[in-house]
């Protein structure tokens, strides 16, 4: 009798370590309110994507290089500078259960080219500003036509705002069920279906995400059963639940807390350089924030090697000008935009006639990591040069607000091209421009030189020549590439793959194993 | 006739050659726990008013590659920081001071604030009575079911983050428990006989309250304002352990812990030193108060 109990005890062990191990709990600082690829590029929304839809072309992630691989399109070429083609992969399923058809590809690139919501039009704009149309030719072959000759097209179609959604499920949600209305993408962001490996099986805005392994997906099956995100945004109760096994795994862990973590045998971290710029960014439009002498002052007030050293142990990357290894050759290593000269500084700011008037810096108090250290290290360096700064701690996001004058931010590098982290904020139509700041009218030109040439030379060489321009007016100051660090239970192996954007949980097949 | 005069000369001759003051009688009836209690009290009250001149460094001030170095006896310690250093570097002993000055005065002007506004309502509540009194008292009863911490968030979503706000909310705090011990006080006292001669002799409605009412209510306000006190300190705390106080960098004791709790793993300190300061301070007022009423209570004569 005891025999049998204790055997079946053994076995129900078994079992429930069998099936533990095809799950994962998920401590994350931040969840969205709301879900949506073509919507969105916020770093909390970054996370979650990849393991939901596909866009057409996917990428080796396992190195920082763009070497593309098929996704939902299995060939493509250019049939000239301005039009590209894309055949598509044949019986790929939503996970609603519906094929995946070329008017699904065409709408899903039509609900960004054609505005149909304010989000949409602000993708338009910050990532397919070039795009004039999407046409379906057959069944299996979608056309793709720029208004100029385009150098990024695969880049830009394996972005995650490039992801596929399925057009008749979105019609359905809402309102007469074969036609699109605008309230058809609000319920859409709350039920998000793709065609990837995890569908969402359950989402509760800001509060927890489950992913559950998708069956019919036409690449490799997901790595595990079941993924559970759930949003604890204190630092100190996420290292907790780890500890506790509440969770098995955290993000946003601050370097600080890394001996924490590391000296618990169960636990370990693993981190990388975070292909993100940490920055902090003036209101050029705000009277007080007007006069570019007071914001170079500003930017040379910072001592941003004394900021890695202090809050990241040396570990963060501190660049000389807005731009990532990543990009190969168009990586700019000459400029030196940003630097640390306090005299100047002051120099600066009497020539700038500053008053000593208060500078209200504003920060969300846990979104970036070590975000409100930094703030208050910044109040202080520039009580070194004499300018006198308050921080206001508020979870608004504060950014077009007229009465802003400074605010920190992130620059991910959506794509490994500066138009994916500097353009996508900073071109004439960047989301950081139309915020806050009013370049000259020579700087569209520049751009466009910069944009749509074909020859890296000449890129290379405007993008350097738009550097000093940024030098000279100094819109915003690049603080730091982050660490970024996860802290996970020992026996999950997962860590962060340098060919995706910052914050991508990549759970998917033979990313993640849990034993 | 003559044996009553006889018996109350010595009373009077007493209180000609001048009353013994209200807080010399007190000491005289304090034992000497109270008395050491009230005097570590006095000094922490001098410390905190005189931090400026005694705390070694300025509070904000940062040395970013001096962070999170521990107390005094612990390894890695800085000799010049006693109590260690916080996340930015900042000298916790000066911080403590700053704090537990700024805490103390939001608490004691939130104090102030609810003990007028309390005892100016429980007068008029009490010696009106009538609709007026009820609709007050309807007032104290709703606040007394609405959790504070909800009201203290609705007037910081409103009217924003900041001192002067965080110290009327204090204020609005505590207004109810005044009001309605002062009410009780006032309708009981409203009765006495010697009330009730002042009324028969003409005299107005603020003599009768100011001269005769008031007098005779002080000892309760006093041991009520004790009571709350503390619990004005830690309301204080948690509101800014919420984040929903002073803005940083400026130290109160509730915002060093609130800021210090990332740390409590891996840097214990900066959250432990306020917080202990916060735990002290609260218990000694606690301990005054309960004494307090003690030695004001006229049935424990």
């Amino acid at each position: 009798m005891i025999k049998t109990l204790l055997s079946t005890l053994a076995l129900s062990i078994m079992l429930i370590s069998a099936a533990s191990a095809q799950s994962l709990t998920v401590g994350v600082q931040n969840l969205p309110p709301w879900l949506d690829p073509g919507k969105d590029f916020g770093n909390n929304g970054s996370q979650i994507y990849y393991n939901t839809f596909d866009p057409l072309i996917l990428k080796d992630y396992s190195q920082p290089g763009a070497v593309f691989k098929p996704g939902l399109a299995t060939a493509w070429e250019s049939l000239s500078p301005t039009e590209f083609q894309v055949t598509l992969r044949e019986g790929v399923k939503f996970q609603n259960g519906d094929l995946m058809t070329a008017d699904d590809v065409v709408f899903s690139f039509e609900r960004i080219l054609q505005d149909m919501t304010p989000e949409y039009a602000g993708i338009h704009r910050q990532f397919f500003d070039n795009f004039a149309s999407v046409e379906k030719i057959d069944e299996e072959t979608i056309k793709f036509t720029t208004k100029k000759p385009e150098p990024l097209f695969e880049i830009l179609l394996n972005t995650s705002e490039a992801s596929i959604v399925p057009k008749a499920y979105i019609a359905g949600l809402s309102g007469d069920t074969d036609a699109i209305e605008p309230s058809d993408f609000d319920a859409f962001m709350l039920k998000p279906v793709g065609t990837g490996p995890y569908a969402i099986s359950s989402f509760q805005p800001g509060e927890n995400l489950v992913w559950t392994r998708f069956d019919g997906y036409w690449g490799d099956k997901a790595a595990l059963e079941e993924v559970t995100l759930r949003r604890i945004p204190e630092l100190a109760t996420r290292v907790t639940a780890l500890a506790n096994g509440e969770v098995d795994f955290i993000t946003n862990v601050p370097p600080d807390q890394l001996a924490t973590i590391a000296g618990n045998p169960a636990l370990k971290v693993v981190g990388n350089v975070t292909p993100l710029f940490h920055i902090i960014f003036f209101n050029t439009r705000n009277p007080s924030m007007a006069n570019p002498k007071l914001r170079q002052a500003l930017s040379m007030g910072i001592d941003r090697n004394l900021l890695n050293e202090a809050l990241w142990g040396n570990e963060a990357k501190v660049p000389n000008t807005h731009s990532y290894a990543q990009y190969g050759e168009l990586n700019d290593t000459e400029s030196q935009t940003f630097e640390y000269n306090p005299e100047k500084a002051r120099e600066l700011l009497a020539e700038a006639g500053y008053d000593g008037s208060t500078i209200r810096f504003d920060t969300d108090p846990v979104y970036y990591t070590n975000g409100l250290l930094a703030a208050q290290a910044i109040q202080e360096m520039w009580a070194e040069i004499c300018v006198k700064a308050e921080i206001n701690v508020t979870t608004k996001w504060t950014g077009p607000d007229a009465d802003m004058q400074v605010r920190n931010w992130s620059n991910p590098m959506y794509f490994a091209d500066p138009a994916g982290s500097f353009g996508t904020m900073w071109s004439p139509k960047g989301s950081g421009t139309e915020m806050a700041w009013t370049p000259n009218e020579a700087y569209p030109g520049l751009w466009d030189k910069f944009r749509y040439s074909t020859d890296i030379a000449v890129r290379k060489e405007a993008y350097g020549e738009i550097m000093a321009y940024v030098k000279e007016e100094m819109p915003f100051v690049v603080l730091y590439q982050p660490y970024e660090s996860y802290g996970m239970r020992q026996s999950v192996t997962w860590a962060p793959q340098p060919g995706h954007i910052p914050y991508v949980l990549d759970f998917r097949a033979g990313s993640v194993t849990v034993e | 006739m003559t044996e009553l005069s006889a018996s109350l000369a010595p009373t009077l001759a007493t209180g000609r050659r001048g009353k013994p003051s209200l807080v010399a009688t007190l000491w005289s009836r304090a034992n000497l726990f109270t008395r050491v209690n009230l005097g570590v009290f006095a000094l922490i009250l001098i410390m905190a008013a005189l931090a400026h001149w005694i705390a070694p460094f300025d509070p904000d001030a940062q040395k970013l590659l001096a962070r999170l170095k521990p107390p005094m006896g612990f390894a890695g310690a800085n000799t010049t920081n006693i109590l260690g250093t916080d996340q930015l570097g900042r000298d916790l002993l000066s911080r403590t001071l700053y704090g537990l000055q700024l805490t103390m005065a939001i608490a004691l002007i939130g104090s102030l604030i609810s003990l007028v506004l309390g005892v100016t309502l429980g007068v008029v509540a009490g010696y009106a009575r009538g609709w007026f009194g009820g609709l007050i008292m309807a007032v104290v009863d709703i606040q007394l079911a609405v959790p504070f911490t909800l009201i203290a968030l609705v007037v910081i979503a409103v009217f924003g983050n900041s001192l002067p706000v965080l110290i009327i909310t204090i204020g609005l705090a505590g207004w109810e428990v005044y009001a309605r011990i002062v009410r009780a006080q006032v309708l009981a006292t409203a009765r006495m006989p010697f009330v009730e001669a002042a009324v028969a002799a003409g005299a107005k409605h603020d003599r009768i309250l100011v001269k005769h009412i008031l007098p005779n209510i002080v000892t309760p306000i006093i041991v009520v304002w004790t009571m709350t006190f503390s619990a004005l300190i830690l309301a204080e705390s948690s509101l800014s352990f919420l984040g929903l106080g002073v803005q940083p960098p400026t130290a109160t004791l509730g915002s060093m812990v609130g800021l210090g709790r990332d740390y409590l793993a891996s840097s214990p300190w900066i959250a432990l030193v306020p917080a202990i300061a916060i735990m002290f301070v609260s218990l000694q007022v606690l301990l005054i108060g309960d004494w307090l009423r003690d030695a004001l209570d006229i049935r424990l004569k």
